[in-house]
């Protein structure tokens, strides 16, 4: 009895169970596929409209290459976001939390298994915005500048903005709010980037501008590739995504704690 | 119906399957569940019963740990709710509202709460496999669940409550919406569990027929309360002991049998639109039917025919749910 336990005791962590099964609903189902066509032809689209500008004359080259891997990270954070939100929330609206929760499986394994599935998103929208980068980059440092902000930036805002949508599922007692929450929050994240007049000029601007992970990953971007800034000088723009993912991450495992069926307890 | 097992040579536990004590459960302001106490031993199959709202989805979800009892305590298979993890260890739950992935095989359905249960790749596939072919959903193993109907949903549900070998089975309302090929393979399925692996099985359900079957003891809730628990014949004997007789009289008999019956002691009759066919309130533990006769042969009533009402689990959950009748621990 006991030595036929023992062979059936498995010493795989919960989180790597569930982040396997999780990846393998995401991307052998519509969901994840249907997300990634929907960025890949908005990022298609962008990418035209950026080529023929440059043709035009109305952005130079580095402008659209700038523009692209803003809206790559742009794009493939928000992918991210939306399937992380949908992580909890999804499965208490569909009647299959509680299975889940009825199992021995820590909470904290859950969100965790949970939030590397949701991160295959950008992962998966950065390897589909390489070929575009390359094409649109003209000349080998430009290339390799562009490619180093889409694999620095990215992974830290699209980290900090998966753990930001788990922690919103967990806590959500509806899936829209959970997704509308996470949502509202990018937006707010990503405004300041999208204002001119705000993030170029002042003190405390530039000190919004740094400290909120969105805008700052931007501003890094836009910094290197468009106004050909070294990274030594940049590298600050990397502190608050850096700390964003860190914290957030941080605070959607602890908000496992709070991951319940629904109604009061 | 199955006898309650009593030995235990797998692991020599004595302690009952389920010791639930003054459980209580609130939503805020409202409380759903207050003081609940029973006990379900091992191998036995407990019904708890009880209209919409009673209360029973809240003792289970308490039980079950997915509810935190805001007073009261309560111990499944020997590990008290305050080690969560140990009772969902040693538990198997199919819940009410249970949705399944579409996109997912049941093969991997039941693979992916193996392994969640900390089996091997190999052990959950060989449980899975197992546990399909004890369903009977062997031969759709590799069906996507969407193509699944209501049915075979039930019992994957009932095959993946099983998958970690659980000492408590909680099912509520497992044969809800199921046509009766259904209903019959799910309380099937019941009796072997309950008889062959020792599991004991807590049953919630509406449906009284199916609780008069399977089920050892009873508990029935209303209004967050126990309002009577014992087996199924003690429990109906609490409302059969008022229960209806119906007696055929000559119809020229009728006023003077329903006078007699009125200075009879224990006894009230009235008459019913059937012409001589009287209904008999009799409040007598035993031997109600010799007394009626001598009443009414005393009275010098001629008497056609004799039917009593046979009680039944509907009677008296219906007595005990319309109005809170006393607690009888049999």
């Amino acid at each position: 009895m006991m030595a036929e336990a023992r062979r059936e005791a498995s010493t795989t962590r919960p989180w790597a169970i569930i982040a396997a099964h999780e990846l393998r609903g995401l991307w052998l189902s519509a969901k994840g596929l249907t997300v990634l066509l929907g960025y890949t032809v908005l990022l298609s689209l962008m990418t035209y409209l950026a080529a023929t500008s440059s043709e035009l004359n109305l952005l130079d080259a580095r402008e659209s290459i700038g523009v692209i891997v803003q809206i790559a990270i742009g794009l493939g954070t928000l992918a991210a976001l939306v399937v992380s939100a949908d992580a909890i929330s999804g499965e208490r609206e569909r009647d299959t939390l509680e299975s889940l929760l009825l199992t021995p499986v820590p909470r904290r394994d859950l969100v965790i298994g949970k939030m590397i599935a949701a991160s295959s998103m950008w992962l998966a929208g950065t390897v589909v915005a390489l070929p575009y980068v390359a094409a649109m980059a003209q000349g080998p440092a430009i290339t390799a500048d562009a490619v180093l902000v889409l694999l620095t930036v990215g992974p830290l805002v699209g980290a900090a903005l998966t753990a930001l949508g788990m922690a919103f599922s967990a806590v959500s007692m509806s899936n829209r709010v959970s997704l509308a929450g996470a949502i509202v929050a990018l937006l707010v994240l990503a405004a300041p980037s999208q204002l001119p007049a705000i993030s170029s000029q002042g003190a405390l601007a530039a000190i919004l501008v740094t400290v909120n992970p969105v805008s700052a990953g931007l501003k890094l971007a836009s910094n290197v590739l468009v106004a050909q800034q070294s990274w030594s000088s940049q590298w600050t723009y990397l502190i608050s995504p850096l700390v964003a993912a860190t914290a957030l991450t941080v605070l959607a495992v602890r908000m496992s704690g709070r991951v319940r069926l629904g109604g009061s307890r | 119906m199955p006898s309650v097992r009593t030995d235990y040579p797998q692991d020599g536990l004595s302690e009952p399957a389920v010791v639930c004590e003054d459980l209580e459960v609130s939503y805020g302001e409202k409380r759903a569940v207050e003081g609940v106490s029973f006990t379900v031993e091992r191998g036995e199959v407990f019904g708890l019963l009880g209209p919409n709202g009673a209360g029973k989805t809240s003792v289970v979800r308490a039980l079950t740990t997915i509810l935190d009892p805001s007073a009261g305590s309560a111990r499944v298979g020997g590990h008290s709710l305050t080690d969560p993890d140990a009772v969902r260890s040693v538990i198997g739950v199919l819940p009410e509202s249970n949705g399944y992935p579409g996109s997912v095989t049941a093969v991997d359905y039941l693979m992916y709460f193996g392994r969640l249960y900390g089996l091997t790749k190999e052990a959950a596939g060989e449980r899975a496999a197992s546990l399909l072919s004890e369903v009977g959903l062997a031969s759709v193993g590799r069906q996507m669940i969407k193509t699944f109907s209501r049915g075979m949903r039930q019992r994957l549900g009932i095959a993946r409550s099983l998958v970690n070998r659980p000492q408590v089975l909680f099912l509520d309302e497992p044969t809800l919406g199921l046509d009766p090929a259904g209903r019959e393979d799910v309380l099937a399925q019941l009796d072997t569990i309950a008889s062959n692996d020792g599991t004991s099985v807590v049953l919630c359900s509406h449906i009284l027929e199916d609780v008069e079957r399977v089920c050892d003891r009873i508990a029935i809730l209303n209004k967050g309360k126990i309002v009577s628990t014992g087996t199924v014949a003690s429990v109906t004997s609490q409302v059969s002991s008022n229960s209806l007789v119906a007696v055929a009289v000559d119809p020229s008999d009728t006023d003077r049998a329903i006078a007699a019956l009125a200075e009879a002691d224990g006894f009230a009759g009235r008459v019913t639109s059937i012409p001589g066919v009287i209904e008999v309130v009799n409040s007598h533990q035993s031997g109600a039917i010799n007394g009626l006769l001598a009443v009414l042969t005393q009275a010098d009533v001629s008497i056609l025919a004799v039917q009593p009402h046979n009680s039944r689990l509907s009677d008296a959950f219906i007595s005990l749910t319309r109005e809170e009748g006393p607690s009888n621990d049999g």
